[in-house]
Parts: C-alpha cells; structure tokens; sequence
C-alpha cells in the first residue's frame, strides 16, 4: 500500500512493483522511483537521524543536493553514504539508515540532543586533547557516525577507468546542456555530454513547462534522438562530471554503462573546452528547527508530485523569497494537494506569481519563524519579518524556497572566480581559469527561454558559428529579496543540515576570532563532506555578512572541492586489482621458477623475481642455506637478468662516464669493464654498477635493479643540461639481454660443458673482462663479474633464447651439483663478502669513504659529479658512520635496521646493523653494521639495542667475511 | 555488452633504434631504409616500417625474419659516432587490438586522444598504456600496442580483464 502515491502523473512505470527493505521492514515502489520517492510514497517521513545531534531528520531535496537522509546499501548493491533521493529503486534492494543505532525512531545517540549547548562547534578541539585526541578518536568517529565501508568487494563485475577526448565537454543534461551539445554538434565539434540523472531532461523532468507549444520532455526526446544519431556526439547519462583538474582534465563516472559485465566506469577527460550547464540548486530557509522532517525544498516536493507521482504530504505550507515556489504551488494544487498558505517574506509578491495560484492565501512580507512538532512537522509558527506575535498553521509539509544558487562546484573547482550577484542573490561564474564557460541556470539564467538562449550562444561562440534560432518557451520571471536567516528564539536554525552547523555556531565561531569564512568553515565543518554545501553555503555566508555588517562580496566563498557527489572507491582505481594492482615484471625464467615451487615476490624496480626454491619440508632458511652451499662448494645459477643496461655511443661517452663514475672509465681497453660509484650532487652514493667497453665508440653500462630508470634519466638530464654539445646517444638495452649468472668453484666447468667458443682460460678470459661468442650454441655476451665472491661468468643473450640458454645450464650443471639460486642466497653471498646494496648499507647518508672504497674516488681526474661536495663534508669535523662487520656474540640473528647503541643503553644511536645472514661459510650468524667511526673500531665490541631492550653484544671486524683478497673469484 | 575485440601478442618484432641526424643516417643506411617520414609521429614504409618518434630519433620495425638482413644493411657495429644504430628486437612485447570496439579497449590503456581524426593511419607515438611507456600505432581494423617487454604478461592480465 502506496498511502501517498498520487493517482496518476509521474515518469514510473506503474505495471512494474518493485519490493524493497528500508531499515528492516518491507515495502512497495514503482520502477521509475527513487529510493526517496518510494519512502514518501509509503509514507516514510522519519529517514534518519543527524550527524552530530542525531535530531530526526526526514526526506529535504530530490537528487544530489539531499543533505539528511543518507543511507548505507546492504547486499549486491553494498555502498555506503548515498543520499536516497540518487538510488534507484530496483527489485530487492536493501537499505538502511546511517547515523543512528538501533534505529531512527529509537536512536541511542539521541541523547546528545540533551547536551546538545555543551557540544557547540568545535567543542572537540577544545576537549579532547589531554593526554592524546587518538584516545578519543575512535569513540567520537563511531558516535558521529555514517556508513561504514563495504567489507567486501562486489562479488560480481568490475570497475573500469577510461580515457575519453572531445572538444566541447557538456556538463548537464537540461535544457541548456542539450541546447548546448545540439548546437556544437551540428557545428561538427567532437561533443561529450554527461548528466547525473537516469534521464535527460534536468529540471523539465519536474516542471509542466512547454517547448514550442508541446510538453517540454517532448523537446528534450527529439534532441535526444539527434545527438544519438550524430557520430561526434558521445551521450552518458547516470554519469556525473564530479572533478575539475589542470588543463581541462575532467573526471566523469558512469553509474550504469552499457556493459554488463561493469559496475562503474569512469572516464578522464581531456576537453578542449568545458561548458557548465548544471543548473541550479534551490536553497533552504533557516529559522527554528527548520530540520523537522517534512521541512523539504519546494523543487523537491514539486519533483515528487510531477515526476514521481507522490504527494510528500497532506496539507502544505510554502515558506519562499522568491516567486518559482508560486509554480510549485500550483503544481501542487493541480496535484490535489491541501495548500495552507504562501508565506513570502516579500513586502510586496508580483502580480505574474499571484495569478498562479488564485484562491490560496498569500502571507506577504511574513516569515516562518518555528517549524512545530518533533518526529516530523505538525504546524509552523508564522510572524510578521519585523517581528510581533505569531500565527500557527497547522500542516505536514513546509516547502521552503530560499532562492536559486548556480551550480558552481565545477566552475570553482576549475579556479574560476566567482562573483556575487544583487540582483539573484547569488554568486555567479566571473572570471574563468581555463577553457571553460558557464551557460543557463549555472550562469544565472534561470529562466528556461534564457537557457536555451544562454547554451545555443555558448556553443556558438566556441564552434564560430551563428547561434540557431531559439524554441519557444514561456517560464516564470525570477524575482527575489533575499533572507539569510530569519530572527528566531526558539530551536536550532541550521545553516548547513549535513553536518549539524546552526547560526549559533557561525556566531561562536566569529567570536572566537575565525572571522574569515575559510576559518568559519574549518571551525564549523559548514560546507564540508559529501554535500559541499550545496544548499546551505550561501545562507552560512549570509549569516557571516550580517553578523559582520558586510556585503556579501567581502565574505566571498570558499572553494568547492571534488568529488562534487560521492564516487566509489573502486570507479576511481578501475581495473586495477588482484594481480594488476600493482605493475609486475617477468623475465622469461618466471614459470620455470613458479614450476620449481619458487617462492616469488618483487624485488626491485617491479620486477617479480624468486626469493628462494624450497624442496619439501624446507622453509626460507634451510632453502637459502642450501643454495648458498651449492654456490661456495660446487655451482649456483641465478637470473640477474633484471639489472638496468643501457648502450652509450659517441666521441664523448668515455668523457661522460669520467663525469659520472667516481673513478677513471675512460682508460678502458675494449673487452675489459670497470666497477664503478656513481654519486649525486650532493656526493652521496647513487649507485654502482659496471662499464664495458665494446669499441672505442660503443659502451655498455650496467646500473643496479632498482635503480635503472632513475640512472637512465640522470644520464639523458646531464646530457641535455650539463653537456648538449657532447656526442653520445644513450639506448636502453635491459630488456635486450637476459642472463644467466654461473657461479662458484665449478663455474668453469659448467661452462665448458656447455661448449663455447670462448676461451675461458684465466689468462685468455680473466676476471673484469668480457668476451662474445657463442654459448651451448647461442650468441652471447659472457662478463667475468662476480657479486657473490666466486669465480662466475654472466651468460648475455637475448630474451628470446633465455629459455633455452636456462635449460641447458641445468643441464651442463648437473653432474657438477648445480642449483637454481634466489634472491635470499644472493643476498647471503653477498654480505659475506662485504659487498655493498643499494638501500642497505647504501642508505642515502654515506660516501664511498664511509664504505671503505677510498680507492674507488680518482686522485686524478680533475673534476667529477659529487667530487666537491664529498671533499667539504670530509673536511667537516662530523662523525662518519663507516661500514664494518658485525659478529653477533652470542651467536644470534640480530634484524635488519636495529640500531647499535653505546654500551646497549638506551641513549642516541651510533649506528645500526645493515643486513645479517646465516653464514654457510662460518656456520654462524655474521652482519654488516654503519657505526660511527667504524673503520678504526675493529676488534671492539659494539652492542645491539633491541626494541624492549634486549641487548646483544657484537664483535666488530672488517666488512669482509670470506676471501678478502679476492682470490676466488679472481681464479 | 562486453567489448567486440580479440587481441593476441604478437611474436618478436625486428626493431632497431636509430638515432643522429638524418643526413647522417641517410648517408650511412638509406638504401636499407624505406623514404625518412616528413613529419613527427608519423611512419613510411610497408614491410619494413621507418617510425618518426622523436628528435633525431627514429625506430625501424618488420617482421623478425628480416632481423638478419637489416643487421647486415644497418651494420650497428660499424656505423660511424654520429649516429646510432642499436638492435632493440626483444625490448618490446607487441600487442595487436583489432574488433570493433578496438579504439575503446585502447581508451581504457591509452590516454593519449586515438580519434582517427587525431592519429591516422601512418600516426606513431609513444605514450602510456596501463600506465607503461608504450608504443602504439595503427594496424589493419585496430592498433599495435608495445610495451617493455618484461611487462608482456601484465598486460596480457589487464588486456584480458578489459574484454571480460
């Protein structure tokens, strides 16, 4: 039973009934309804509570600009802080309350109300401070309340972002919007029109307006059929442009694309010019207790007669400054609606308004100054505006019309100004920032023959072209005297019904020195949220301007921010999810490391790499050690086919690489390569890596994982910046060459049992040298470079026989007991080799001194990046934190990054532990560690402060724990 | 409905990265090359594909069975320190998008304005795709998307989630 469906009239579909479930009971409403419109229909007025006071609140506007009843969608259609009047009504839905537990009708947190004058704005910066607002944070959150998040994603579909391109962006989908569109279209312009509503039509979707003598929506059907046939045009509907960026840069969200597999889509535009046709928002009135539910906007109540068949109450009092609430009032007496009365706070109401509604009693410079009743309006106390004793009207509804204000949230996102205007009482678009304009009721024309007008001329003027004829279309002049507020002294006048801010709190926040309203509005959150103070800015800054006996103009506004309506989460990451959340990369190795049981995760510069492979009952540690072992008593093999390679050419790339690397480059033979430091500005490690020397021309450099894109840019900006004269072309080349890294005692073998055509003799092919040939039959590129401290060969060939090159190391390596090798072991080899790690012992503080790689600073070379800046910190009387070893005694596993402290106690820090592995080589845990003054502390012992301070002892040696004289991977 | 489109990896491409003067170029490898495009962002040739994506920087594209002859005509070891001449062949993993909905799975990857009144037949850009470096250009019913090649498998993943 629909009690307050209306007979006939609306756009709904009275064959189809829908069911649906609003805070636990079962109703009925029509395909065609809002969740809002069904609520009214079956007489639901209580919808929910406030967010602060928790005060019953009922049904305000009709779409985005619905300020109280937020509701939370349960099931399939799980989201949070929608308004009900922007969720359509489909077969099962479920939907309840938010801000109240466990109902609206029984709120708990409707006892705030009783200590409603202790809790004024900002009473909680006031309060909640000692020992820490975190303590408080998490109560005062739930008791604010709102929807909380779904905890699961839909179980069904997908979101998806998309770009789209145009050159006139269309924002809106009225009457001016589609007279837009229309004329940039026919003028050949790429066209994008985007309107939030299920339709297209805006306000003539609620008004009995004509167009050309025929029903307006009939206009709007013909226009709508020609731009579907038009080839430039790109239509949405249910699609809200909700973000304005740089450069004309837009966000839209599709809330039902055409594809049935997509939840949400949301588009990126790129326009070349962004019209603002969105219309306009009715604003409230503020007098005492005008929150009452059944307090609603007379273009509301006006939509749920005309487009859903509703009547939001029996008898109706309409409270206005303006005259478009006189169209409403006969809307509503045509409608068969009870009208008390017309309260118009105009001394003197035109004539063309009075003939709308003969017979109806028309209150002229009066205003309501008490909305009466608690769960919902029972009648309205009405007085002369200059005061003096008042009238009661008994009723259930109170349309109130405070005025038009132009939509403007896009216009003000774009960093357009705004100014105020006298005449509407409003602020309209001035000056814009971008290619943008605003066309109809958006730029404050707001009658329908001037919007027409106003789009037809806008797109015009952007196309070059003559503007069309304009239809014929009669509306009503708009003519108002504005009121802030009306003097009241009994109940909360609110300003700004979404978040609870009165005029009393506007007043306390000036008396407390936030006089700016950018101040008022942090102080009070008026105009915060979701609403973005789409019905109540004005009247807040109305309220500043009387309070402070200024225009309007020195209030100014503030700026509104996107999202101007709610978007979810998931239309803004799209198709990023599960396994594309994040980028990935592969070599060609990867599913023969997933085949193996590799456990695989990122290790650097997105590339997905194997940490370690672990047999049966194995976990990382009793894997890594065994991977390690292969590699210091017979052979390893492991994939470095992830480090950054780049080929320089030129006269000048030997003088380059001078410039960059902290040693000599140049000098180099073809065949040999080179270890080098790369610094920054600042003489700061960057990275290292290693230079071949191909021909006297041609080089290959070889920079570290992480680091290759950050070392590529580095190279092309000195390039251009430092030495655009200089000839040297830099091509990237990582993914040209994979290798496989041969390593340990064994190494040799397994090469030549590869067969190659290379002679591997130490004299022939010695350690920093490099050869081409050919391996197991594959062109290759074979390094003598070791980062484990063994004897090994880096195998290059391209990523089109890395397969085939893995396979058959394997292969050649199995009867030498050959073993696949992770990251974990590389690591482990590594620090017991005292070799360096970008982001481990290189942390962004030290230099090569620190490291100990003196030697690798050039004597010689007059100039290098990073050289002068290292030589006036060294000359600086700091202390150094220095690398060394670290043995733990007791022999323990200390974590990465614990810091070492004097004695263990709990003072500054004089360093921290780096990396600590499990040693195969020593059978026992070994470290590396920054520590102040290091180098000259070997044999002391340092200590390890750990959190909960455990303290543990280690002996302090040379960064080098296995064959520091390079014997091994020297032979 | 879901988008009207198939895409498949293409196999290895021949690829070689030019960079230098166009003279120079012109005088070291022309006869191997199809006529240098007169405009940026634009491609000649059939077969083998002379691409114009930067200053003084061009990509020569074919079949991979021709790797060899252009390796032999571009001579990358010999040409002189004014130019450039790098094989790149497995740098990049190709993608073919064709179907009618080609150009709105492309919009989902791209943001880059593909209209063809904007990026014709003969247009070459690099741009991003799924937020990648990328190469894209026109094939025969929709376009050739490149990307690093290491990221091949991702953008499988994500081409297949876009046509789901």
């Amino acid at each position: 039973m629909q009690a307050n469906r209306l007979n006939k009239g609306g756009r709904i579909d009275r064959s189809r009934q829908l069911n649906f479930t609003f805070n636990g009971k079962g109703y009925q409403g029509f395909q065609g309804d809002t969740l809002a419109s069904a609520l009214l229909a079956n007489g639901v007025r209580l919808t929910a509570r406030s967010f602060k006071y928790h005060r019953p609140r009922g049904i305000v506007g009709a779409g985005v600009e619905e300020p109280s009843t937020l509701v939370e969608l349960m099931g399939e259609d799980a989201s949070g802080n929608r308004p009900a009047t922007t969720v359509p009504l489909s077969e099962g839905l479920v939907a309840k309350s938010v801000n109240c537990w466990p109902s609206p009708g029984f709120d708990i947190g409707a006892v705030n109300q009783l200590a409603a004058r202790f809790i004024p704005a900002g009473f909680y910066y006031k309060t909640f401070k000692w020992p820490n607002w975190h303590l408080y944070e998490p109560t005062i959150r739930k008791a604010a309340g709102l929807a909380a998040a779904p905890s699961e994603p839909p179980a069904t579909g997908h979101f998806e972002t998309r770009f789209g391109h145009c050159d006139v962006l269309v924002a809106g989908a009225g009457p001016c919007g589609l007279m837009t569109a229309l004329t940039a279209a026919r003028a050949g312009l790429r066209v994008m029109i985007a309107d939030e509503a299920g339709e297209a039509g805006g306000a003539l979707l609620s008004r009995r307006l004509t167009v050309n003598g025929a029903p307006a929506m009939d206009w709007v059907a013909s226009v709508v059929a020609e731009l579907a046939a038009l080839p430039n045009v790109t239509h949405l509907q249910n699609a809200t442009v909700w973000g304005y960026r740089e450069h004309n840069y837009l966000m839209v969200t599709e809330r039902a694309p055409d594809n049935p597999s997509l939840l949400e889509r949301s588009w990126r535009v790129r326009a070349g010019h962004v019209v603002t046709a969105t219309g306009a928002i009715e604003r409230g009135l503020v007098f005492g207790n005008n929150d009452r539910p059944g307090v609603m906007l007379a273009s509301a109540v006006q939509t749920y007669v005309n487009r859903y068949g509703v009547a939001p109450g029996k008898r109706a009092v309409i409270f206005t400054t303006n005259n478009s609430a006189y169209e409403v009032a006969a809307d509503l007496v045509a409608a068969g609606l009870k009208l008390v009365a017309i309260i118009d706070s105009r001394d003197h109401v035109p004539e063309e308004a009075r003939v709308l509604v003969p017979g109806i009693e028309i209150m002229a410079g009066k205003v309501v100054i008490e909305a009466q009743g608690g769960r919902q309006v029972r009648g309205v106390a009405v007085a002369a505006k200059t005061g003096g004793s008042a009238r009661i009207l008994s009723c259930d509804l109170l349309a109130v019309s405070g005025g038009w204000n132009p939509t403007v949230h896009l216009w003000s996102q774009s960093r357009s100004t705004l100014r105020y205007d006298e005449t509407l009482a409003t602020f309209l678009p001035d000056t814009p920032a971008q290619a943008i304009s605003a066309a109809g009721a958006a730029n404050g024309a707001l009658a329908l023959s001037d919007a027409l007008r106003s789009g037809a001329e806008t797109a015009a003027k952007i196309a070059t072209t003559q503007a069309p004829d304009i239809p014929d279309a009669h509306d009503l002049t708009y003519a108002i005297e504005p009121l802030w507020r009306v003097e009241t002294a009994k109940g909360k006048a609110f300003l700004d019904l979404q978040n609870d801010v009165t005029v009393d709190d506007v007043h306390l926040a000036i008396r407390e020195g936030y006089s700016n309203v950018e101040h008022v509005k942090r102080y009070t959150t008026g105009g915060m949220g979701i609403d973005q103070g789409k019905t109540g800015n004005i009247n807040i800054i109305g309220t500043v301007a009387l309070a402070q006996g200024v225009a309007m103009d020195n209030v100014g506004t503030t700026t509104f921010r996107a999202p101007y309506t709610p978007v979810s989460f998931g239309a803004i990451g799209g198709l990023r999810e599960e396994t594309v959340a994040l980028p990935y990369r592969h070599t060609p190795i990867t599913q023969w490391n997933l085949t193996q049981g590799a456990f695989m995760y990122e290790s650097g510069a997105r590339w997905r790499r194997p940490g370690f492979f672990p047999r049966a009952g194995e976990g990382l540690q009793e894997a890594t050690n065994r991977e390690c072992r292969a590699v210091r008593e017979r052979v390893g093999v492991y994939d470095s086919s992830p480090l950054g390679t780049f080929e320089l050419k030129g006269r000048d790339v030997g003088r380059l690489l001078d410039y960059l690397y902290t040693n000599i480059i140049s000098t180099l033979k073809p065949g040999q390569c080179r270890y080098g430091l790369m610094l920054s500005d600042d003489g700061l490690i960057m990275d290292d890596g290693v230079c071949l020397r191909l021909d006297e021309h041609r080089w290959i450099v070889s920079t570290s994982t992480g680091h290759a894109d950050a070392i590529h840019s580095h190279m092309e900006e000195m390039l251009q910046t430092r030495f655009p004269e200089w000839n040297v072309f830099i091509t990237n080349v990582t993914s040209q060459w994979n290798n496989a890294t041969i390593c340990g005692p064994k190494a040799r073998d397994v090469m030549a049992a590869l067969g190659t055509d290379i002679d591997l003799s130490p004299d022939a092919f010695p350690f920093m040298a490099f050869r081409d040939g050919t391996v197991a039959g594959l062109p290759a590129r074979v390094v003598r470079v070791s980062f484990t401290g063994e004897l090994s060969y880096e195998v290059n060939v391209a990523p089109r026989d890395m397969r085939a090159l893995w396979l058959k190391v394997l292969e050649a390596g199995q009867p030498f007991g050959i073993l696949p090798v992770g990251s974990e072991g590389s690591h482990v080899l590594r620090v017991e080799k005292g070799f360096l790690s970008l982001g481990h012992e290189v942390d962004g503080t030290v230099d090569a001194y620190d490291l100990g790689m003196g030697w690798a600073m050039s004597k010689k070379k007059p100039d290098y990046l990073g050289k002068r800046a290292v030589q006036i910190r060294r000359e600086g009387s700091g202390v150094r934190r220095e690398l060394v070893g670290v043995i733990p005694e007791p022999d323990r596993q200390i974590p990465e990054g614990a810091p070492l402290t004097p004695g263990g106690r709990k003072e500054k820090t004089e360093g921290f532990v780096t990396a600590c592995v499990w040693s195969v080589v020593h059978d026992r845990w070994v470290g590396l560690a920054l520590l102040e003054n290091g180098h000259s502390r070997h044999g002391e012992t340092a200590h390890v402060r750990l959190k909960g301070g455990d303290v543990i002892p280690v002996r302090v040696t040379a960064p080098c724990h296995y064959d520091p004289d390079g014997e091994k991977l020297r032979s | 409905m879901p988008y009207d489109v198939t895409f498949t990896r293409l196999e290895t491409q021949a690829l070689y990265d030019l960079k230098g003067p166009r003279a120079a170029l012109l005088d070291w490898a022309g006869e191997a090359l199809p006529a240098f495009p007169e405009r940026p962002n634009t491609a000649t040739g059939d077969g083998v594909v002379l691409m114009f994506i930067g200053p003084d920087h061009w990509l020569v594209r074919a079949e991979l069975t021709a790797e060899e002859s252009l390796e032999t005509a571009l001579r990358p070891s010999e040409a002189p320190p004014e130019i450039s001449i790098v094989k790149i062949s497995d740098t990049l993993a190709f993608f073919r998008i064709i179907g009618p909905d080609a150009g709105e799975v492309m919009a989902v990857a791209c943001p880059m304005d593909l209209h063809a009144s904007r990026f014709g037949r003969e247009a070459v850009s690099f741009t991003e795709a799924f937020g990648l470096k990328a190469l894209v250009t026109r094939c025969e019913g929709g376009f050739d998307l490149a990307v690093e090649q290491s990221f091949g498998p991702m953008v499988t993943d994500y081409l297949s989630r876009v046509i789901s």
